[in-house]
């Protein structure tokens, strides 16, 4: 009962026995193959893992966005496995935020309307002063009247990561969140996602191939042929280098 | 190349489908009303070669010589007696009605009822009567009618019948069933049949006749046969050849059928032109979606005369396939058609459909011609791609050109089109019909060359009531892409332009029409039934009318044609004394002292420059005769000249009026003036007693049958330009599939993602109608002012039906949208985020 209790309180995503497979017979590909995995809540946790090793299949499922063949998936408590596309749209819309490498943004809308996106198709009126803390944090005062196309490569992720934590989700999902940018830019949005988990006590599980990246999070998940084959406390980039090349990447 | 573009076709069915779909609409309709014409007239040239086999030559009355409808019968024994005549057979004929078994009349709308004598000899009669369907009339009770009335009706030999004349209903035992040629009747007409006594008392020629028919002997030339009946037949009659007759008969046909092909053809045209919007529209995007590929094919060493053929190639091979299904799709037109006619009472003859190798060659020709015209322009823009498209991520909108120069063209277009609209009202001649033909087209293309500068502004407007956020995303696609926007919208604004002009025009005349009757002062008016313009209202019906208590003033009117100064126009013979009170006219003079002399129209005095006090020669059938035009009028709806009967009656001759206008004395109500007149005329069936209210509402609703006879062939030009909607709504959902993804993916639920894609599809709908209202109500109102001169004074726009069209278009907009909109919601989020 205590393994239990003490999952409740400190796991903000985890899988269990998670497999999922691509196509059939023998063009099959197994993504997942048994993961077992868990993300605590307030820690800034990356999926590293070469090429094809299902890290970004590990994310989806975890997110709500792809369905597992065997195992569960749960966001908090909830099993995602036994939801239908209403139930998982909620969950996304008021669990979960998203910032992926590119096309983030809808163009047509300002940077503010695609910030507040998310409340807008909840019909919810956003927390102003929220709102101002992060447009705050994340540098994004002066910009909030532009359309994405007036905006550079790293302004568009930032204003992806405002979106992300304005609804105050539980969890934050990020894809390669800084593969499209210069390291300058790169650098500035990873630090931002660090102080949001510092400073705001969100949870981001965030999926890279870049060593440098890995550096900023507190943990780091290696994951190779669609199995867990490593985990990694207090990362730096260095130490995920020599990791990478230990398991042979 | 050809390949490339087979491969392309393919991995695009559905689109490519639905773009086909409008060229096959197009091509049907051309090929259709083709089919139509060449089946009906072999057809009638079948039928009425039969018909007339037997006949050599046949005398009956030249219209043009005489205003008698027939001659002594003495003639006949004449005619007999020349030389190369071997049997010659005379005739009478009038409208004879047959009665259902409930009592009311048979035969379609416009469709003739026919009454004639039968002549016993087959060569000279029309029908037959064929083994087992009954004998030839004899005697005063009995009939033959056609074999196809009679079956519609379960009508056998044997049965008692009701036919009314002018005589009022009898009954007759009906004898015999006719045949004509092949056909169970004769082309589309009901015939009653009766024994020449009792055709002479029924149409009250008694000792005359109106047709002769001959067969020759077998050793006499035509030439010389016609040459000796010429020197024996009566003044006002013609002798003329079966061969002739036939051919008359067929451009009788021609003509009488020329309004469905002109119609079939009109609708040709609109569906071709909505449907080379959308075949512009679709390979647009297309190419804008393909931009990648495009470049690969540049980068890989393809040249933009390639690339520009590969497009046309693509045109090419979808414009075949649907002008080849188009073809057939005519065929069921013009099978429809025909059901169509056959439904409404108007059956025309058996036969196998004619599809004739003209009615292919234009088909392929327009449908292949529009399509390639239609993809030009988008060839020429994927032509222009860059290989580095290949590479690099290349915005696929294209690049903004100047507005200012849209703005310069588009107006040009439209002033130039408006210019050439209003030249061809007003000028009458050859060059009017396509001078407004070809400046609503020019029009159309100004307009929606300026549409993309108007649809932002306009959809922000439109879509404004939508707050929410689907709302909002729905306003912004369509603004984000005015062009599309508008070209989406065009192809919906010629349809919608279209109804609105006939719905203004429409109402115009309407509320013209009403104005002045209404300032009309007779109370009752009594008619015909069948045409308001035949004359019908006998010199027996007027007496008892004239007779009765409840009027004060009964006025007879006579509809006729004559020239004056050599200028063809219409005549009303009126009651001098009487006519005042019962129309109202704005005569210059008092009617009451027109005398000897003629009243002519305002508008007839301009245009040939006469003045009052003129003489003219009128030119009546007797002769001429010098008349002193001695007043005008104003109001146009009886007739344009005017004249005494007195003076009507000595130079054509007397005959039934053609309506009669009533007054009600002091103290009679309008029920129990009704009723009297009811009672006046109860001996004469094919007479009608209307009230001002009831004229005007039967007016009206003729206006309005021909209103919605447009609007539901005008409603196809609308469904083409829905599936336009639809195809450019399903295509753009392709282009923002990454957008739907990440929307879906922060949380947008699938029925929000529906109620984007609808409210957009509204939005557009919208737009266009308004601007085919804006457009038809314009030109309405173009129109209406070039007629003002011809009657039409009021300029009226039916708010009601125009509104209804909005939130018609605004329905169609839902109604395109439900498949893309399904397919939006439908989209694999993973997918969809995952695009490259």
């Amino acid at each position: 009962m205590t393994i239990a209790l003490d999952r409740i309180t400190t796991t903000g995503a985890r899988m269990e026995r998670g497999v999922k497979r691509y196509g059939f017979g023998d063009a099959s590909i197994q993504a997942l193959d048994g993961v077992d995995v868990g993300f605590e809540v307030g820690r800034f946790t990356a999926i590293m893992g070469p090429s094809g090793s299902g890290k970004s299949t590990l994310l989806h499922t975890l997110a709500g966005l792809d369905t597992l063949d065997e195992g569960s998936a749960y966001i908090g408590e909830v099993e995602l496995g036994a939801l239908g596309d209403r139930k998982l749209t909620l969950l996304r819309r008021e669990k979960v935020g998203f910032i992926f490498q590119a096309f983030n943004l809808i163009p047509t809308l300002t940077a503010e309307e695609n910030i507040v996106l998310p409340l807008a198709i909840a019909g919810v009126d956003e927390d102003r002063g929220w709102f101002d803390h992060v447009v705050d944090i994340l540098g994004l005062g002066d910009r909030l009247d532009h359309r994405p196309s007036e905006l550079s490569g790293g302004q568009q992720q930032r204003v992806a990561a405002a979106r992300a934590l304005v609804s105050r989700p539980e969890i934050i999902f990020a894809d390669e969140p800084s593969g499209n940018l210069d390291s300058r830019s790169g650098a500035e949005l990873l630090e931002f996602m660090r102080r949001a988990v510092r400073e705001l006590g969100q949870t981001i599980v965030m999926v890279t191939h870049d060593p440098v990246a890995a550096g900023y999070a507190d943990r780091v998940v290696f994951l190779r042929d669609g199995k867990v084959v490593d985990d990694m406390d207090h990362p730096t980039a260095d130490k995920v280098i020599d990791h990478m090349r230990f398991l042979g990447a | 190349m050809l390949k490339t573009a087979l491969r392309s076709l393919q991995a695009n069915k559905l689109r490519f489908g639905l773009t086909a779909l409008s060229v096959v609409m197009g091509v049907a309709f051309v090929a259709g009303s083709f089919v139509f014409t060449d089946t009906i007239q072999a057809r009638f040239d079948t039928l009425f070669d039969d018909v007339y086999a037997g006949v050599d030559a046949t005398i009956r009355i030249d219209e043009t010589a005489t205003v008698e409808t027939s001659f002594d019968e003495s003639y006949l024994t004449e005619v007999r007696a020349v030389p190369g005549v071997d049997r010659a057979e005379g005739s009478v004929s009038g409208s004879a009605q047959i009665l259902d078994r409930n009592g009311e009349t048979l035969g379609g709308i416009g469709s003739p009822t026919l009454g004639f004598s039968w002549v016993a000899d087959p060569a000279l009669n029309v029908g037959r009567i064929g083994d087992g369907d009954g004998r030839a009339p004899v005697g005063p009770g009995e009939v033959v009618i056609d074999k196809y009335t009679a079956e519609a009706n379960g009508f056998a030999v044997g049965d008692t019948i009701q036919v009314l004349t002018e005589q009022g209903v009898g009954s007759y035992q009906l004898v015999g069933v006719a045949a004509f040629g092949t056909e169970d009747n004769l082309a589309g007409a009901t015939i009653a049949a009766f024994d020449l006594d009792e055709a002479h008392r029924l149409f009250g020629l008694e000792g005359r006749l109106d047709t002769i028919d001959v067969v020759a002997a077998d050793d006499v030339a035509e030439s010389e046969l016609l040459a000796d009946l010429a020197t024996v037949i009566p003044t006002g009659t013609e002798v003329v050849t079966g061969q002739q007759q036939t051919q008359e008969q067929l451009d009788d046909v021609a003509a009488g059928l020329g309004f469905l092909n002109v119609a079939l053809l009109a609708f040709a045209g609109i569906s071709v032109f909505v449907g080379a919007f959308v075949i512009s529209n679709t390979f647009r995007i297309t190419v804008a979606q393909r931009i990648r590929e495009l470049g690969l094919l540049r980068a890989v060493g393809a040249t933009t005369s390639q690339v520009n053929r590969l497009v046309l190639i693509e045109a090419a091979v979808l414009a075949v396939l649907a002008s080849a299904l188009g073809v057939l799709a005519g065929i069921g037109v013009a099978e429809l058609v025909r059901v169509g006619l056959d439904a409404v009472g108007i059956a025309l003859p058996d036969g196998p459909l004619r599809v004739e190798p003209r009615t292919v060659i234009v088909g392929f020709t327009v449908g292949v011609g529009v399509t390639l015209v239609a993809a030009i322009l988008p060839a020429r823009r994927a032509a222009s791609v860059s290989p580095m498209a290949a590479i690099a991520a290349v915005d696929t909108r294209t690049p903004r050109k100047s507005l200012r120069n849209r703005a310069i063209v588009g107006s040009l277009l439209s002033l130039a089109g408006a210019g050439a609209l209003v030249g061809g009202l007003t000028v009458q001649n050859g060059a009017s019909l396509a001078l407004v033909g070809g400046g609503a087209a020019v029009v159309f293309f100004g307009i929606s060359t300026l549409a993309p500068l108007i649809a932002g502004p306009v959809a922000r407007v439109v879509s404004s009531p939508f707050r929410s956020i689907t709302g909002k995303l729905a306003r912004e696609n369509t603004v984000r892409a005015p062009r599309r926007t508008a070209s989406t919208a065009s192809a919906l604004m010629i349809g919608v332009t279209l109804v609105a002009l006939v719905s203004v025009f429409a109402a115009s005349i309407k509320v013209s029409i009403s104005d002045t009757m209404e300032t009309n002062p007779a109370d009752l008016i009594v008619n015909s039934f069948a045409d308001p313009l035949s004359t019908e209202v006998t010199d027996t019906a007027l007496a008892n009318l004239q007779a009765s208590p409840e009027f004060d003033v009964v006025s007879p009117v006579t509809f006729g044609w004559y020239s004056i100064e050599g200028v063809n126009l219409d005549v009303a013979a009126v009651d001098p004394a009487t006519l005042s009170q019962v129309w109202n006219g704005a005569p210059s003079i008092d009617f009451a002292d027109m005398g000897d002399g003629l009243m002519v129209h305002v508008n007839v005095m301009e245009d040939n420059g006469w003045a009052v006090g003129d003489v003219v020669d009128v030119e009546y059938v007797a002769g001429t005769v010098p008349t002193e035009i001695v007043g005008t009028f104003e109001t146009s709806l009886l007739a344009y000249t005017l004249v005494s009967h007195e003076v009507y009656g000595r130079n054509v001759g007397h005959g039934p009026a053609s309506f009669a206008s009533i007054r009600l004395a002091e103290g009679v109500s309008l029920e129990a003036g009704e009723a009297a007149a009811e009672a006046d005329v109860a001996g004469f069936p094919t007479l009608q007693v209307m009230t001002r209210s009831e004229s005007i509402e039967t007016a009206e609703a003729q206006i309005e049958q021909l209103v919605s006879l447009f609007s539901g062939l005008l409603g196809l030009a609308l469904i083409i330009a829905v599936l336009g909607i639809a195809n450019t709504l399903a295509l753009s959902i392709v282009e923002r599939t990454r957008e739907i993804g990440l929307l879906r993916a922060v949380g947008m639920s699938r029925r929000q993602v529906r109620s984007m894609v609808r409210i957009e599809a509204s939005v557009t709908a919208v737009f266009g109608v308004l601007l085919g209202v804006a457009m038809g109500t314009g030109l309405g109102f173009a129109l209406v002012r070039s007629l003002e001169d011809d009657g039409l004074r009021t300029f009226a726009i039916p708010f009601g039906q125009l509104g209804v069209w909005v939130a018609l278009a605004a329905l169609a907009g839902v109604i395109a949208a439900i498949g893309p909109a399904r397919k939006a919601s439908r989209l694999d989020i993973l997918r969809a985020i995952s695009y490259q």
